[in-house]
């Protein structure tokens, strides 16, 4: 005869329901964070795979902030460029107005004082600052791209970038450094619009006729300079495109990691709801039977 | 006349009081530990007529011949080999969880990556004092959690070590309690209530001692039992009266071993196995967190050594310590740290020496190294987890099988009241009878 022990009914039942308790907390628990994963050995290999997307996660996130410099350097640069092509745009028309034999001498040096206040413009210009403070056009140097040495103005920058990485490995510049945007070669060789405007102004207050030849003379430099500038200009716009290319991948890059760290971590709720009513079921039914079952008892009968 | 009916009848409500005394006490232990269900042998008493008169009836009633004990060797042994195993797996998977938790809470994986994203995060902008103070920050961030993960790792092992030891005081004070038990059962009577008690204590010491470690016992036919302690080879702990004493010593790396009597023993299951490969692992752990503490340590300050700092002097390092307990940050400012490389004039904006300090983080990636311990430990404990779940089934079912063959069955006992208080009563009859004869004897001639 099988003894059937009331210490091991007891036992049996009470490990039961604790099993059944353990389970629906478990679920609850699921519910409640929307994570599938309370600690790393509910499931070692998910776990792996949710720290190294969340480092990705954390990663991309400085790869985006690095790329919104970049493109507000590169923005800043663009707009740079654009005042300097008016710059040499106004001097040009300046220069044409000059040629002109009708013009006195007075009324020539009155352009040559604007010529120079123009290539003033232009030092400030090319001194502007990007947005952490430092020579937009000055490479790796901090402080000043251009600076007078008391005979011209002089690049004082250096003549490298630092790339900026934008994710996935790929970086830009972001910007330009001064030679890349003033200095040309013309036919008598290089020089830069610093120079250009800085002789024309002075040829344009020596007066005579050497201002009038200078002053037609100076046409074909300035055409070349602001075909520089405006090359320059496109260099930073597809600059700021591939910019732009790469921010869409690295959202497209954050919506996938964002995606595969719900299906490799979250919890469905659906699953665990249902689950949940599922052990509550059997939970409250053993419940009920135990207290059936225990109250069953012959002593009860004895009378 | 060789029979005598009223003794016969006293002997019978003898033996049912006796009975209904076994089932009350079987009632009031139906929940005690170890208390193994008593059961009455009762058996006649008779005798052969004496010469010449062989044809006599010659009855002499019931006793009590034994107490038994309806114990299952068998599965005694089966629960403390189980239980012992169940033990080994709690203590080894709780040790292990703790030592997750303790790598997993403290964070080192995150700061570890923020000090890469700190880093990359310099690298737009290399002379920016913000930037640079929050790579310090960070750095001393990354060594705070490393130091609180090794003392995380200390309190494991300490918490694992003062339980093993006071375990061992425990397997001490259990094995004088077996030898005084022994002592006592060769002096109790075979089949007497005494005896059943004793072997009662004897389980249940036999069962808490197995809960420590793997043991072989041998009983003798009084019941007295030697203990051996571990495996590979068992060390003799208790024989007869006398104990031995066990003993445990931790060495430089936190590992414990045992010895019974001097003599180096391997527990083999038990809690005290558990603790025992516990504490081995945390020591391999301790070991792969100090490298990847040393080698962030290294490849930083070998990086910082090779360029140089926004004043342009050399660039001094920025960890010290070897250790994950040790670490710390000596450097004090974010311009001391060497972003340009050697011979860059002062505030440089060129950022090669940190670009080389980055590759050769990438390079020796601490991230996936911890992310890599970290999969280790909790792939261990979700292993472990499992095989505890499985011992669990195994210790439980081994349990109840003992308990549903020596425990206490309310409903049995509840019948056998009845059955005893009926017997009782039907003595109290017999009793009755014979007095009933005597009057109608003493009644003659009257």
């Amino acid at each position: 005869m099988i003894n059937l022990s009331t210490g091991a009914f007891y036992e049996r039942s009470t490990s039961q329901i604790g099993t059944l308790r353990a389970k629906a907390e478990s679920l609850q628990q699921q519910i409640g964070t929307g994570e599938r994963l309370e600690r790393s050995s509910d499931d070692p290999v998910a776990a792996a795979r949710l720290r190294m997307l969340a480092r990705n996660e954390r990663i991309s996130t400085v790869d985006t902030r690095n790329s919104e410099l970049a493109e507000a350097d590169l923005t800043l640069t663009d707009e740079t460029l654009g005042s300097i092509a008016d710059v040499v745009v106004r001097v040009r028309e300046l220069a044409v107005q000059a040629a002109s034999s009708t013009l006195s001498d007075a009324q020539r040096s009155v352009i040559g004082t604007e010529v120079a206040s123009l290539r003033d413009n232009l030092v400030l210009l090319a001194n502007s600052r990007n947005i952490s403070g430092h020579a937009l056009l000055g490479g790796q140097a901090s402080g000043a791209a251009y600076a007078d040495n008391g005979n011209g103005i002089e690049f004082v920058g250096s003549g490298a970038l630092t790339p900026v990485e934008i994710g996935e490995g790929q970086s830009v510049m972001p910007g330009l450094t001064g030679p890349e945007v003033f200095e040309f070669d013309t036919a008598n060789g290089a020089t830069d619009l610093f120079a250009v405007l800085g002789n024309f102004a002075a040829a344009l207050s020596a007066g005579g006729d050497a201002a009038a030849q200078a002053s037609s003379a100076v046409l074909s430099d300035l055409d070349a300079g602001l075909e520089k500038v405006t090359t320059a200009q496109t260099v930073i716009g597809s600059r700021l495109n591939w910019v732009d290319l790469m921010s869409e991948r690295r959202e497209i890059n954050s919506e996938r990691v964002a995606d595969e760290r719900t299906q490799v971590g979250g919890a469905d709720i659906a699953v665990a709801m249902s689950r949940l009513q599922e052990t509550l079921t059997v939970l409250e039914a053993s419940q009920a039977s135990f207290v059936r079952l225990a109250n069953l008892s012959l002593f009860s009968m004895l009378r | 006349m060789a029979s005598d009916l009223l003794s016969i009848a006293a002997s019978g409500a003898r033996a049912a009081r006796s009975a209904l005394d076994v089932t009350a006490q079987n009632i009031a232990n139906a929940s005690s530990d170890g208390y193994v269900r008593r059961s009455l042998r009762i058996e006649e008493v008779s005798a052969s007529g004496g010469a010449g008169r062989i044809g006599d009836i010659s009855l002499s009633g019931a006793r009590v011949a034994e107490i038994r004990r309806n114990a299952d060797a068998f599965l005694q042994g089966e629960v403390r080999r189980t239980s012992g195993d169940l033990q080994r797996a709690n203590v080894e998977l709780s040790g292990l969880q703790n030592m997750e938790s303790a790598l997993e809470q403290s964070g080192v994986f995150t700061a570890v990556v923020e000090f890469e994203a700190v880093l990359q995060q310099l690298s737009s902008d290399p002379v920016d004092p913000s930037r640079r103070a929050a790579v310090v920050a960070e750095a001393s961030t990354l060594a705070n959690k490393f130091n609180i993960t090794a003392s995380g790792f200390d309190a494991v092992g300490d918490g694992l070590r003062f339980d093993a030891e006071a375990e061992v005081n425990d397997a001490n004070i259990i094995g004088a309690e077996l030898a005084r038990v022994n002592l006592r059962l060769t002096r109790a009577g075979s089949g007497s209530s005494d005896r059943a008690a004793l072997l009662d204590q004897r389980d249940q010491l036999l069962e808490r001692l197995g809960g420590f470690s793997s043991l072989t016992t041998s009983f003798a036919a009084d019941g007295t039992v030697a203990v051996s302690l571990g495996s590979n080879p068992p060390r003799s702990f208790v024989q007869g009266g006398t104990a031995g004493t066990l003993t445990s010593a931790t060495a430089a790396d936190g590992t414990l071993s045992f010895a019974v009597d001097g003599q180096a023993m391997t527990p083999g299951s038990g809690s005290l196995e558990g603790a025992s490969l516990a504490l081995t692992e945390l020591a391999s752990l301790r070991q792969r967190l100090d490298t990847v503490a040393a080698g962030i340590a290294d490849t930083v300050n070998n990086a910082q050594a090779a360029g140089v700092a926004l004043d342009g002097t050399q660039g001094q390092p920025i960890f010290a310590g070897t250790t994950a307990g040790t670490l710390r940050v000596v450097m004090t400012g974010g311009a001391g740290l060497a972003t340009a490389p050697a011979g860059a004039a002062a505030g440089s904006r060129d950022d090669s020496n940190l670009n080389a300090l980055r590759q050769s983080l990438t390079a020796l990636d601490p991230a996936q190294q911890l992310n890599g311990v970290l999969f280790d430990v909790s792939s261990k404990v979700a292993g472990r987890a499992v095989t505890q779940s499985a011992l669990d089934t195994i210790a439980t079912s081994a349990r109840i099988s003992l308990e549903q063959q020596s425990g206490v069955d309310l409903d049995t006992e509840a019948a056998n009241l009845i059955r005893f208080q009926q017997a009782f009563q039907a003595s109290g009859r017999a009793m009755q009878a014979a007095s009933d004869i005597f009057d109608t004897l003493l009644g003659i001639g009257r």
